[in-house]
């Protein structure tokens, strides 16, 4: 069983805080989890949310409707009681409000309590978090503990007194509605899990595929990149770089890669059009870069904290001029940790730029995932770097036009050689050149090495369901995995005909390798993009031809659902 | 030893008496007298006619963008320090299209060596006015005066935290490569702005020009007095240009505080591999 819990409230008031550590005790008690904060891009003021669906079995977005609701204010009710059923519980302050009928009430005083034990009212949060382990089966435990480790520093009387507040919100339910509880978060065994968002594991993707040099100027939702690596430098020793605005954030990026450190640089639209003209720039002195891109819904500053994927074709056509970049949108967390180690070894593989493409939703959403099969890839995975080397006969040259098209890199500081990469059009040697023929003989290696990156590493999207009898076909990109997961569950629960494919390798794309995947001309094809153009089916169908007519599109900053898409059907 | 002919690529295309003949001649004795190879330093350059010394100058090289000279040779500073980076690049390149990351590299005292050809106009786009220009400097993107007062680099890179602050003339070349060679022993950002005439475009700050209004500090003048300091650099507003070392000081620089590990440079550090401890977080 899935259930949704949220929680309400003033924003400025540690909702993202309890939301992420309810999220972190659900997973540590053996259940998956998937949570989302919506909130308005202000530090006060304002209503935020935060909702977190549990399950025994892994869970990739959230179930529609509220189970259980946590009421830090009266708004809260207000704005999300049509989100209620008759087995919803409701907790509420009864010196506040009182919810009309028709929901399971659980009363907890946080006023009361509060006053008596002279709390703040950011302790209304502690109250509300032991009243909702509660109304879920679980015990104190896992709560108790991190509040020991959190506030170690503070000493022994904080300690208490937040398991003060926690154990008074607990007591509430277990004294007063026990006949309510919903025993989801009992103690389940289970191997590690982890829960992190899709900004989390880019980081620590960054982190292990040796990525030693991060430069990023802030910008929702991408900003966290910045500050989780930010804060593991002084563990992992990367060198991360908050420089003064994005178009430096790149070309020190590049500048780094040329001196022959992985580099990476992330954020979000605004930030990232300012990088464009160096993106060309890595396109001609063949400099490998990764790019994380988060997008938010433009344009311009457009809505900073809500969630769209309308910036597809600006990153596949990012940069003046012809050249060769590679574009990859996971779908959730651990597809994000994988694709971005791959991110960094096809960088250097085809000495390109790599943009990583996320979301709001990827970026701000926590899933537990199992650590297992990251473990296992970690324990065998070595960064292939490509042709790079370290040392050169003396007359190297670094741009020397190869059949796959791409030169051997040479790091700079072997005594037997220099050359220069150049932003000018340039010979093999890297000497700058305006001849017809030199200039016909680079723009094609740089071409040729696509064709390795078609053949060698670009991935078929992953299917979900029978493709062969499936009558309808959904097809979408990024972030969407999570909600086709889940709509696969559903759809088989409701016995419909269908399947979908998710794209993780956006950008180029094969025809040769497409084609026989949309060759059943009877099936009906639906494309599903959080934006309002249906910008994959127009990338779809300039690089192969294919075209798809019927689209399930969401624009108003909130993510898809399983119900809008499976109405399609 | 490296000779001015190891360092020495194609021949320049810069035209017959331009300044920039002077100034590549110096930054190669530079090079040369402080015994480095082509082999043994990284240099940036932006786009200009002093970028096109890309093609001139034999050297570990990145021609980037216009105006990203700094940016680029902060990367490579940050990745191997143990190799001395140079930024070559323009007053328009350096001050106008990169005067944000100018002032920020001065904030952050990154070690690197900025050379700068401050010719008060844009040679290779044929004469447009540059930001160093005079105020009513007529050009032909400002046929009636450029409305804005010049900017004043050796002033902003002093208040800004640049470390070592220093002027020549392209005329000097001996002075010139003087400057050049102190600017790569001091540890720290290091900015040497060049005076230079262009011949073909720039009618007004000519060789004649400089040598009636360029003096050379003497020992009078304590480049550690920042304010004394700051007094020379604004004699530009009364076309008063002193050449020297008008500014210098001590302080840690950006990648001695930036990394963990300063003995060994990044590029050569261990590969970090706790992957089980770092995802002990997200438990």
């Amino acid at each position: 069983m899935k259930y949704t819990w949220k929680i309400g409230g003033e924003a400025g008031f540690g909702i993202l805080t309890t939301g992420s550590l309810f999220s972190k005790i659900a997973s540590r008690r053996g259940s998956y989890i998937f949570d989302f904060i919506e909130y308005p891009s202000l530090i006060r003021g304002g209503h935020n949310t935060y909702d977190v669906t549990i399950s025994d079995t892994p869970v990739h977005s959230l179930k529609e409707g509220v189970d259980v609701l946590i009421c830090l204010n009266k708004e809260t009710y207000v704005l999300h009681k049509s989100k209620l059923s008759s087995t919803s519980r409701v907790v509420y302050d009864p010196d506040e409000f009182t919810p009309e009928e028709g929901v399971i009430r659980v009363a907890v005083p946080f006023t009361k309590i509060l006053a008596e034990l002279k709390g703040q009212v950011i302790m209304k949060n502690t109250i509300a978090l032991g009243a909702s382990l509660a109304i879920f089966g679980a015990d104190l435990t896992e709560l108790l503990s991190i509040f020991e480790t959190q506030f170690k520093k503070k000493g022994a009387e904080v300690i208490s007194m937040n398991q003060e507040f926690a154990k008074r919100g607990f007591d509430m339910v277990i004294q007063n509605n026990i006949k309510d509880i919903i025993p989801a978060l009992q103690k389940k065994e289970s191997g590690k899990k982890i829960v992190l968002n899709g900004n989390e594991a880019f980081s620590y993707g960054a982190v292990a595929a040796d990525c030693r040099f991060y430069c990023a100027y802030p910008m929702t939702p991408a900003s966290t990149v910045l500050t989780t690596l930010a804060a593991w430098g002084k563990k992992t020793g990367m060198v991360v770089r908050h420089a003064e605005d994005e178009i430096s954030v790149i070309n020190t990026a590049l500048g780094a890669s040329f001196a022959g450190v992985r580099s990476a640089v992330g954020s979000s639209g605004g930030g990232f059009a300012l990088m464009v003209e160096a993106i060309s720039l890595s396109g001609i002195t063949e400099i490998p870069l990764v790019i994380f891109l988060s997008q938010r819904p433009g344009p311009a500053t457009g809505m900073p904290t809500w969630t769209e994927q309308a910036d597809l074709l600006f990153a596949v056509h990012a940069g003046h001029g012809e050249f060769q970049k590679i574009v990859l949108a996971p779908g959730d967390q651990e597809e994000m940790i994988l694709q971005t180690i791959k991110a960094f070894d096809l960088a250097d593989v085809y000495q390109v730029p790599v943009i990583v493409m996320s979301d709001m939703l990827l970026s701000e959403a926590h899933k537990s995932i199992s650590f297992e099969k990251i473990a296992d890839f970690l324990k065998t995975y070595k960064p292939n770097r490509g042709k790079l080397v370290a040392t050169a006969e003396h007359g190297y040259k670094r741009f020397a036009v190869t059949d796959d098209g791409i030169s051997p890199r040479l790091i700079p500081g072997d005594p037997n050689n220099f050359y220069q990469a150049n932003s000018y059009e340039h010979l093999e040697d890297g000497h700058t050149t305006e001849s017809d023929i030199e200039r016909i003989k680079q723009v094609n290696k740089r071409a040729r090495k696509m064709n390795g990156y078609l053949t060698s590493d670009f991935i078929l999207p992953t299917v979900l369901g029978d493709l062969k009898q499936a009558k309808t076909v959904f097809i979408g990109w990024g972030s969407t995995k999570g909600v086709f997961l889940d709509a696969e569950e559903t759809a088989k629960e409701k016995g419909l005909s269908v399947a979908f494919m998710h794209f993780s390798h956006v950008y180029p794309l094969s025809k040769e390798k497409l084609s026989p995947l949309f060759a059943d001309t009877t099936k009906k094809y639906i494309l599903v993009e959080n934006n309002s153009e249906g910008q994959f089916g127009k990338l779809l169908r300039m690089e192969t031809g294919i075209s798809i007519e019927k689209k399930v599109l969401r624009y108003d900053g909130r993510p898809l659902t399983v119900e809008a898409i499976l109405a399609e059907a | 030893m490296a000779t001015l002919q190891d360092f020495t690529g194609y021949a320049p295309t810069w035209c017959p008496g331009c300044g920039d003949w002077g100034i590549g001649m110096a930054i190669k004795t530079a090079l040369v007298e402080m015994g480095f190879t082509p082999s043994s330093l990284m240099v940036t350059f932006g786009i200009g006619c002093s970028g096109n010394m890309n093609d001139f100058l034999n050297a570990y090289a990145l021609h980037g963008l216009h105006g990203r000279s700094i940016p680029t040779a902060i990367g490579m500073k940050l990745a191997n320090h143990a190799l001395p980076v140079c930024a070559i690049a323009g007053d328009g390149d350096c001050y106008g299209e990169g005067g944000n990351h100018f002032l920020h590299a001065c904030r952050g005292n990154h070690d690197i060596k900025v050379i700068i050809h401050d010719n008060r106009v844009y040679g290779l786009t044929t004469g447009q006015v540059a930001p160093t220009a005079d105020k009513g400097y007529p050009s032909k993107s400002t046929p009636s005066g450029i409305i804005e007062v010049p900017i004043d680099p050796l002033s902003l890179a002093i208040t800004q935290g640049a470390t070592f602050v220093a002027q020549s003339f392209a005329g000097d070349l001996k002075h010139m490569s003087e400057m050049i060679k102190a600017a790569f022993n001091h540890k720290g950002f290091a900015l040497v702005n060049i005076l230079q005439p262009c011949v073909t475009f720039n009618k007004k700050n000519t060789y004649p020009y400089y040598m009636q209004r360029v003096y050379k500090l003497d020992g009078t003048h304590n480049p550690q007095d920042k304010i004394s300091a700051l007094q020379r650099a604004m004699e530009l507003h009364e076309e008063k240009f002193p050449l020297g070392i008008l500014y210098e000081t001590t302080r840690k620089t950006y990648h001695e505080e930036a990394m963990n590990n300063v003995a060994t440079p990044l590029l050569s550090q261990a590969r970090y591999t706790d992957f089980e401890a770092l995802s002990d977080e997200f438990v």
